[in-house]
């Protein structure tokens, strides 16, 4: 299937209409004609067509939504649902212009799953640094307030929702559903044990759906299609279709939403048109930065969640990140550890200490004082991370770290060596400068430089005013 | 609220079947078949396990991911291995990631030798570091508070600390402050961490990240020994291990009773060193000459002590404070009545209630225990402030809110700390606790009493609230009170907690049947788990009831006998006439001793400047007496008053049994030799009634106890090894059949 063979988009449809934020022009394009369908079905009746979809998860973990759904306990609970909108996954931005450019999708599709699901209170967890588009919800949720979208007895029926938009604080953390539900509740937001899961004991110990933005998003459109007609779409396993964020060394980086189960290839050659002239791919993050690397050689896999992980990655959140050859190995694995390692909670220990200790390993490795042993530490090291702590943000490092090793070592080795060389040169030079002082006799003002390690003295050191 | 019940399954770990309760966590599971999970987070005390450390993980077949032992419940027929390679691979994985920015300071560091992390590394590490760069660094250590030092480079972020302080103190001072490895435990604002229960994070702390202040460089782990007994500060009575070097007590450690203290220990009993060794301790007798104490010789003291008694005789009268042993009380008790022929002797400064009160409020049917506390489905706080007067308790009423969906209703005269937690708080007029008492039982059988309105007007407080708590400890039953008899017992399971100030006023034997009619029409004698729970002024005070050192009551709370007192047969034996039968009481001994009826005072470890009400008139009281005091320290009346001193020991010298509020017996075993000259106060009493004609027949601690075990009845066969470490509930044993039921129990 070639790009201009693709299906019509479901999400991305109008995307580009102006004014779409805005309730007149969203009801133009038949909006909110989903929610009048599905009120006038039963809750259950409802529920199965999403569980007919086949739907999975949008956010990372590709979880059947329809399954989901059914998972809370019927009766009258006290349920809530969240939608999860704080996406931090380096070179996603799907969910970003969803909520920008067509804020009442994702509400009307709230409305729906919280009928299907019989809850009555809904939060929109946005991340913090969604300034505009947290604005905009709020605008268009004011709108379907006024226009009885939301509320009580929504158009009439016996069915109310009120739902509030929280902004986050500014931490990826936050994203993982367990630490955002803590997050929502006033605490430090830290992941959860589970089990127990949300869905039996979530926000305020309540049962509680979760679910990402695009999932919500793409409720309306099954409902209006029907869960069967949706699920002819995609593969047998990856059924719709899928919203991915292209960005890195290609010409034409943004969103797309294509068909699961079509070549990678076509994603970042056809629609995205590929890495700038003359230059090849190296490797790609084929669902965020979280997702185990692959290579040229794996671009004819299919794009889907089933074809990925047979290849040793994932489609997690759908953002594809390409890197040709002009970037070193060493620096993206590096900017991956970093940022994992900046946004660990601290709280479970492999993580905390391993993605220090794996960004540490890597600088030496760039600065020159690292032997070849390191990187096999850096392995292990990600071998001990992966499966063994509290939440998946370790796993988040070690896993494309862990990859970038096993696919590129003999570049991380090359890489190594030339920077022992240039250390080797900087001292040869430092040393000739100054025994070139001392024959004119100058004074020798410092001696070799301190490497500057990653923790300078004084860093993250507290000072309280009753010290012994 | 039902007790969880346990329920014995089969599982299976590392190839050997074990048999544990179902649902208990895996790593306590596993201890049932002598296999060891490493745990640092994980703390049964502490709640809901976190999973942070992640040094639990084992395999469970079935399950792909290894999975952590402290969160995992276990089922029958589960198969856990913790000993294949993947578990050993990942526990080493988790030691190493933990020993990167630990500062392997073992040599100076407090823990070294107790370490949990120290033990760990060497069962579970790899043995070596491959961790070449810098650690993480702060400034240490810190005065984290007045008693506790953090080293923050040794923390391994357990959460122990921050979970104590949010989740069981509900002090919520402890936080995690940053992110990731850059994470640190610290107070808001670095203001001091100032909270009843600080200390307990220090025993928390699986590594030497918090260390004690008092005990920070005193000793090592092979340099102690630890000894268990029970702190006699207050009521609560704690199980403690003290920690003992060169014949000094270093440090208190809690020793888990969860029927005591559910292995917490507040700071004062914690940081007990100075007032064991302070130099405020009298450490030999002392006696009155010129104006002032001066030390003497042992004989010189208790020849002058068995002088002012044998003057006195009859007109002598004993005082007992709470930090008295059973055996001290039974002692003095009978050098007064058999030795001198006085009956004057009290322990229950609130005042004199009538014996039939006293035997129905503590009938062993309506006597709620500690435990009883976090399970009840309503616990009343009336008149009294756990975290003062026994702290422990604090804890375990949070606990019950926290876990077990515990109503709490405060009703009090000031603000308590467990108003926050409370579905219901009810203030009234000061000092109006006796007509507060009185009005709530209006309000729960109105068709008994009179005029509701007018009663809650008196107590100063409102009637809605009034009705509110009776709603409350009524829930949704409806009439039980007066429910035909032959049907089954129904109603909440509400517990007492009431202060012994209540019954302390003119009124008090009006608010003891008030307290009696609350239990009454509350069904609370019929109830499993019921009942009231006194909170004395004084440790001991129970057992001292118990033993019989009241006026008007004698061992087992019997009628008192008096024998008349060889020394006071040539006075004629004029006895002073009290308002009831027996002798006096703290009041009354007041006045008479002013008056000049009685001529002497002996003083068992209470000072009544320090200890009681209306200081004014014990100044005169005892200015004019004979004062014989046993003290521990010279607190004002001792050093104005007393002729006599001998020096008290401390409740780590002391040997002897002492009964909790609800009736539990506890032994109290001596860790340390006595301090100076001490010599103990069983011995002192019996050299002094040896000195006044009276042979006690004791020759040991052991004898005094087999001695009053013999004078109760309801103590009957109680021995020092039934009592044990954790003590017995005397009401739980047959011997509570005797227990001398008031006559039809509602006369009065």
């Amino acid at each position: 299937m070639s790009a201009d063979q693709r299906i019509r988009p479901l999400l991305l449809a109008d995307i580009d209409e102006p004014k779409l934020a805005t309730l007149p022009v969203y009801e133009a394009r038949g909006g909110y004609q989903a929610l009048r369908k599905a009120l006038s079905m039963a809750p259950e009746q409802v529920l199965q067509e999403l569980e007919a979809s086949g739907l999975r998860g949008r956010g990372g973990a590709g979880f059947a939504m329809g399954k989901k759904v059914s998972f809370l306990p019927k009766g009258s609970v006290r349920k809530y649902l969240v939608c999860n909108a704080d996406e931090s996954e380096p070179g996603t931005f799907k969910d970003r212009e969803l909520m920008q450019k067509s804020p009442h999708m994702l509400i009307e599709g709230i409305v729906i799953a919280s009928y299907a699901a019989g809850i009555q209170t809904a939060f929109i967890y946005i991340r913090g640094e969604y300034v505009l588009q947290a604005d905009i919800l709020d605008e268009a949720l004011a709108e379907a307030r006024q226009a009885r979208y939301v509320g009580q007895s929504i158009l009439d029926s016996s069915h109310s929702l009120s739902l509030v938009v929280h902004r986050g604080a500014g931490a990826y953390i936050c994203g993982e559903e367990t630490g955002l539900l803590d997050s929502l509740e006033g605490k430090r937001g830290n992941p959860r044990l589970k089990p127990p899961f949300p869905a039996n004991q979530g926000l305020y110990q309540g049962p509680t759906l979760i679910n990402n933005v695009e999932t919500l998003s793409t409720v309306p459109a099954i409902i209006s299609l029907g869960g069967q007609e949706y699920a002819k779409l995609g593969t047998q396993t990856s059924k719709g279709t899928k919203v991915v964020s292209v960005s890195g060394h290609v010409q034409r980086p943004g969103n797309y939403e294509i068909e699961l189960g079509i070549p990678s290839r076509e994603i970042i050659y056809d629609l995205a048109g590929g890495p700038p002239d003359g230059r090849a791919v190296k490797c790609w993050f084929p669902g965020g930065s979280s997702s185990p690397v692959l290579t040229a050689q794996d671009l004819d896999i299919p794009y889907d969640f089933d074809s990925l992980a047979q290849a040793g990655s994932m489609l997690g959140s759908g953002a594809i990140i390409v890197v040709d050859e002009s970037t070193p190995i060493l620096d993206v694995a590096l900017k991956v550890a970093k940022f994992y390692r900046h946004e660990s909670c601290g709280k479970c220990t492999p993580c905390r200490e391993g993605t220090n200790w794996t960004v540490q390993m890597l600088e030496r490795i760039a600065a020159g004082e690292a032997t070849p042993i390191d990187i096999d530490i850096i392995a292990s090291v990600c071998e001990n991370i992966i499966g063994n702590c509290l939440c998946v943000l370790g796993d988040a490092m070690a896993m494309p770290v862990g990859s970038i090793i096993a696919k590129f070592r003999d570049e991380l080795q090359s890489s190594l060596r030339q920077a022992q060389l240039r250390l080797g040169e900087i001292g040869a030079q430092i040393i000739a400068s100054e025994s070139a002082l001392a024959a004119q006799g100058a004074p020798i003002a410092s001696g070799v430089p301190q490497p500057a390690g990653p923790y300078p003295t004084g860093e993250g050191a507290i000072h309280m005013e009753h010290s012994l | 609220m039902p007790r969880p019940k346990e329920k014995i399954i089969t599982f299976t770990i590392d190839g050997i079947e074990v048999q544990a309760p179902e649902n208990s966590m895996l790593v306590d599971a596993a201890k049932h078949g002598d296999v060891e999970i490493p745990v640092f987070c994980y703390e049964r005390k502490l709640g809901n396990p976190v999973g942070a450390c992640r040094m639990c993980l084992v395999e469970i077949e079935g399950l792909p991911k290894l999975q952590t032992g402290c969160s995992t419940p276990v089922k029958d027929g589960m198969v856990v291995h913790t000993l294949s390679e993947r578990v050993e691979t990942a526990q080493r994985g988790v030691v190493e990631f933990l020993l990167i920015n630990h500062p392997l300071d073992c040599p100076v560091c407090d823990k070294g030798g107790e370490c949990p992390l120290q033990d760990i590394s060497f069962g579970w590490g790899g043995g070596v570091s491959r961790h070449l760069d810098a650690k993480r660094h702060f400034v240490k250590p810190l005065a984290l508070s007045e008693k506790i030092a953090i080293d923050r480079e040794r923390c391994i972020l357990c959460y122990r600390c921050v979970r104590f302080s949010q989740d069981v103190s509900e002090d919520h001072q402890l936080v995690l402050l940053e992110r990731g490895a850059h994470s640190y435990v610290a107070t808001f604002d670095g203001h001091p961490y100032q909270a009843p229960f600080s200390g307990n994070i220090v025993e928390l702390c699986p590594v030497g990240a918090l260390t004690a202040l008092p005990y920070r460089f005193r000793a090592r782990p092979w340099d102690i020994e630890d000894s268990g007994t029970v702190c006699t500060y207050c009521p609560a009575q704690c199980n403690v291990s003290l920690t003992i070097r060169d014949e000094r007590v270093l440090r208190a450690l809690a020793r888990e009773n969860d029927e005591v203290d559910n292995g917490w220990l507040c700071d004062r009993g914690r940081f007990l060193a100075e007032e064991v060794h302070g130099p405020a301790r009298i450490t030999s007798p002392m006696v009155r000459d010129g104006g002032t104490l001066r030390p003497v010789s042992w004989d010189r003291a208790l020849q002058q002590a068995a002088g002012i008694l044998r003057r006195a005789g009859q007109r002598s009268a004993a005082l007992i404070g709470g930090q008295a042993t059973n055996e001290e009380g039974f002692l003095l008790s009978r050098l007064m009545r058999e030795g001198l022929g006085s009956p004057h002797i009290d322990s229950r400064p609130a005042g004199r209630l009538p014996l039939h009160l006293l035997r129905q409020l503590s009938e062993p049917c309506l006597q709620a225990k500690v435990s009883d506390l976090e399970y009840a489905d309503v616990v009343l706080l009336l008149g009294c402030e756990p975290q003062l007067q026994m702290p422990i308790l604090d804890l375990r009423i949070r606990k019950g809110i926290r876990h077990r969906k515990l109503t709490l209703v405060v009703a009090s005269e000031r603000k308590s700390a467990l108003d926050r937690r409370a579905a219901l708080t009810v203030r009234y007029a000061q000092g109006r606790g006796e007509e507060f008492a009185v009005a709530l039982a209006a309000c729960l059988s109105p068709e008994q009493r009179g005029d509701v309105e007018r009663l809650a007007a008196e107590a100063g407080c409102d009637l809605q609230s009034l009705a509110k708590i009776c709603e409350l400890l009524r829930g949704s039953r409806v009439g039980v009170g007066s429910s035909p008899a032959g049907e089954p017992a129904a109603g909440q399971e509400v517990v007492i907690l009431w202060g012994e100030a209540l019954t302390s006023g003119d009124d008090r034997i009006q608010t003891a049947e008030a307290l009696l009619d609350i239990a009454e029409s509350l069904n609370l004698h019929q109830i499993e788990g019921a009942g009231l729970l006194e909170v004395p002024s004084g440790a001991n005070l129970r057992g001292l009831r118990e033993i019989g050192a009241l006026p008007n009551a004698g061992p087992g709370l019997c009628e008192p006998t008096v024998a008349a007192g060889e020394a006071d047969r040539r006075e004629g034996g004029s006895r002073i006439a009290s308002q009831e039968e027996g002798g006096l009481g703290f009041a009354e001994i007041c006045s008479a001793l002013a008056a000049g009826e009685l001529t002497a005072v002996h003083l068992l470890r209470c000072d009544p400047l320090a200890d009681l009400e209306r200081p004014e008139a014990w100044h005169q009281a005892l200015a004019k007496a004979g004062v014989i005091a046993h003290a521990a320290h010279l607190t004002e009346g001792v050093s104005l008053y007393a002729d006599v001193v001998f020096p008290a020991e401390s409740h780590p010298e002391k040997e002897g049994t002492v009964v909790h509020p609800d009736g539990r017996i506890q032994r109290l075993r001596p860790v340390i030799g006595n301090q100076g000259e001490n010599r103990p106060e069983w011995l002192v009493i019996a050299d002094l009634a040896l000195m006044l004609g009276l042979d006690l027949q004791v020759d040991s601690a052991p004898s005094a106890t087999a001695q009053l075990v013999e004078a109760v009845p309801f103590y009957e066969g109680i021995t020092l090894q039934e009592i044990g470490g954790k003590g017995v509930r005397w009401q739980e044993r047959e011997a509570a059949a005797a227990f001398p039921s008031a006559e039809g129990a509602r006369a009065r």
